[in-house]
């Protein structure tokens, strides 16, 4: 039984340094059914899952301008399921002609007493919301269908409010630098949902007023 | 005037909307025009149902008509109508639908009592005794003339019916390529590309990893000649498959007691199995079917070699061209090659050395397929999905391991960790063993004849594990002392264990 090795050097690349590719859209309410039957058709063959999610957008705030952003996201419907902690950062601003927004991620699970632990940290958080849909994966591909909610009471998820009558779509990868053939695949996915939702890249950046 | 300037006289035409009111500033406000629904009223109103396109009689019958049935609130409002026309532009045809409907309802009325025949009964009207019998040769004529005219319509119908059953089989014979590629449609997954018809052998959707992508593309046979007869096999439509995927193939898996002969490796090309084909499966099915499973196999050997090469064993395996060799035990030979035929060389006949038939293990090969299928489901479990659903895709369990700090003993129970390799290598010594095993005990029992020795397998078995019962009895003591050994050969070793009984 050999000693397994011991690494001194930092760990780059693998799980550390994957790039989010994204792209979105919107449909109504009433295209909903469509989409899901569509979205089962092309995507694997699985169970379909719903999701029921409560988000919370914490920040930090330096003394530069701009602060930092970490999202905390637990599963209603899983209450055993571990948190999930992300990091999105700013929008790669390479070539125009990639299809997709491409932005460094960063993915942690975290046990239940992730707010007290950001709380001490120094993070505020910002507002949350609960969003609740379905999921679906095409290989490494995964579109989510997500209906936002606006929490009215803090703290309770029970009392929500719809947002939009409309739902979000995202399709997205985790993939690690480098690779364009990932927004390609993404490109000619959303090309075969066209006529029902329009996934485009949207700068986040400019969404702000 | 003669001296001045011409004078330039311009002519408008005058304001045609009216002048609803004068603004102190100046401004006229117009009367808005009528709208289209509003010009609609207005001619509605106009409309006078009681003015039939008979005469004026109807009109004067409708009028007492009106006065004896109608209620007392139209003539209220008829009245009311004089005093302000423009009350409500409908009123009037509101008024008149509603009188024909009060007239509809007393004739139904009428006509319900009448067919009760108790209160009121209906008597013809005597007619004319001079308007004389018409002759009866003008009856018959007259009778001969509408009969002809039915039976025409008749026979004009069923022609019709029957060209339509015609075609209906013609089309069904010629099978034309809409309804040929609908038949395609509900087995094999199709997209249309431009105008290309292209479509997904491979396992992908199924949970495979396999970077093959396996598309084939539709194409329409246009090569018949419609002055002959069409035969009996033509298909409208044709499948394109994949070069490299043509032909059929099949996963060799064989046990061989002989060291390997260096010169002897990758040599194992044999194909003997044609596949049968059911009557009445079109030429696609048979072709779509042979190339997935050559798709399958190319995929299980793909992810053979892989992990023979990775994997370190005490005993290295050896991979040459399409052929995977392992020694389970010392002096046996494991060999698992894949067979790929195109079908087109026929000069396999004559080969001198034909290994036996009875060398292929198809056991083994099912189990192979079956554990890739299995393979493939697991990355489909609905395990991987991640909630909350921004979360990236992974086993339910490893997730855990973050928050739980599973150390690496804990992780790598997690993650699987036995390949197909090591698997079918179990599998193939497991039988090796239980053969040797069954050799030796019949071999036994044969040469001793003192106690007698049975052996009973069981059929139920798995495939990493059988059990056999042994039962050693005396020839006329069996009731008194008999002993009976169950044996399960496990991987390695044979374990056993005793019971002994004794009748006192």
């Amino acid at each position: 039984m050999e000693a397994p090795p011991v690494t001194v050097m930092p760990v780059t690349g693998g799980t550390i340094n994957m790039m989010e590719y994204l792209l979105q859209g919107s449909v109504l309410d009433q295209a909903l059914e469509s989409l899901l039957h569509r979205l089962r058709g092309l995507c694997d063959n699985m169970e379909p899952e719903t999701f029921t999610d409560h988000e919370l957008v914490y920040l930090l705030k330096g003394q530069q301008g701009n602060p930092f952003i970490l999202r905390a996201r637990r599963s209603l419907s899983h209450p055993t399921a571990p948190w999930h902690l992300r990091y999105l950062g700013q929008p790669e601003v390479g070539d125009k002609s990639r299809h997709a927004l491409v932005r460094n991620c960063v993915d942690v699970a975290a046990s239940h007493s992730l707010p007290e632990f950001l709380n001490e940290m120094g993070f505020r958080m910002d507002h949350e919301f609960v969003a609740n849909g379905h999921v679906f994966r095409k290989g490494a591909m995964k579109v989510v269908v997500t209906k936002l909610s606006r929490i009215l009471v803090p703290g309770n998820t029970e009392n929500t409010e719809r947002l939009s009558l409309s739902y979000l779509v995202e399709l997205s990868v985790l993939a690690p630098a480098g690779q364009d053939t990932v927004s390609e695949d993404m490109r000619s996915f959303a090309e075969q949902l066209k006529p029902l939702v329009h996934l485009e890249k949207i700068d986040p950046s400019k969404q702000r007023h | 005037m003669s001296g001045g300037p011409a004078v330039r006289v311009s002519i408008e035409s005058s304001c045609e909307k009216q002048v609803q009111e004068v603004a102190l500033d100046g401004t006229e406000t117009y009367v808005p025009p009528l709208s289209m629904s509003q010009n609609l009223a207005k001619l509605a109103q106009r409309i006078d149902f009681s003015q039939g396109s008979d005469s004026e009689e109807d009109g004067a019958e409708g009028e007492p008509r009106d006065r004896e049935w109608g209620k007392q609130e139209p003539e209220e409002e008829e009245g009311t109508l004089k005093f302000q026309p423009s009350l409500w532009p409908w009123d009037s045809v509101r008024n008149n639908l509603r009188s024909a409907l009060t007239e509809m309802c007393v004739l139904h009325d009428v006509l319900s009592v009448v067919k009760e025949k108790k209160y009121m009964a209906l008597d013809p009207v005597s007619q004319d005794p001079t308007a004389g019998k018409t002759p009866q040769v003008f009856q018959l004529i007259s009778k001969k003339k509408s009969l002809a005219t039915a039976a025409q319509l008749l026979l004009k119908g069923a022609e019709k019916l029957s060209k339509s059953v015609a075609e209906n089989q013609e089309n069904r014979r010629q099978r034309d390529f809409n309804s040929e590629l609908l038949r395609l449609r509900s087995q094999w997954k199709l997209r249309k590309v431009g105008d290309k018809i292209l479509g997904d052998l491979s396992y992908r959707s199924a949970g495979s990893l396999f970077p093959h992508h396996g598309t084939f593309e539709v194409i329409k046979n246009t090569d018949i000649d419609l002055d002959k007869k069409i035969p009996e096999d033509y298909c409208p439509l044709d499948v394109q498959i994949p070069s490299d995927l043509e032909g059929s193939a099949y996963i060799k898996v064989s046990i061989q007691k002989q060291a390997p002969d260096i010169g002897d490796l990758g040599t194992v090309n044999l194909f003997r199995r044609q596949p049968k084909t059911k009557a009445g499966t079109q030429p696609w099915h048979v072709k779509l079917e042979a190339a997935q499973n050559v798709l399958l196999c190319k995929e299980i050997f793909a992810q053979l070699s892989r992990e023979a090469v990775q994997i370190k064993s005490q005993i290295p395996h050896i991979v040459v061209k399409n052929q995977i060799i392992s020694q389970p035990f010392p002096g046996l030979q494991l060999s698992i090659s894949l067979c790929h035929s195109t079908g087109e060389k026929k000069n396999h006949r004559a080969s001198p050395e034909k290994p036996k038939p009875d060398d292929h293990l198809y056991v083994l090969e099912h189990n192979l397929h079956q554990m890739m299928r299995e393979f493939h489901k697991q990355q489909l479990s609905s395990v991987v999905m991640p909630h909350p659903a921004s979360a990236p895709f992974g086993h339910k369990r490893l997730r855990l391991a973050g928050p739980l700090a599973y150390d690496k003993a804990e992780i790598s129970n997690l993650q699987q960790n036995e390949g197909l390799l090591e698997k079918i290598i179990k599998q193939a010594k497991h039988i090796f063993l239980r053969s040797r095993t069954a050799r030796t005990i019949d071999s036994l029992a044969s040469r001793i004849e003192d106690p007698q020795i049975q052996a009973h397998w069981s059929n139920i078995n798995d495939v990493y594990e059988s059990s056999v019962k042994v039962l050693i009895t005396s020839q006329g003591y069996e009731q008194i002392c008999n002993s009976c050994q169950n044996i399960k050969n496990g991987l390695q070793f044979t374990n056993s264990e005793v019971y002994k009984h004794k009748n006192t």
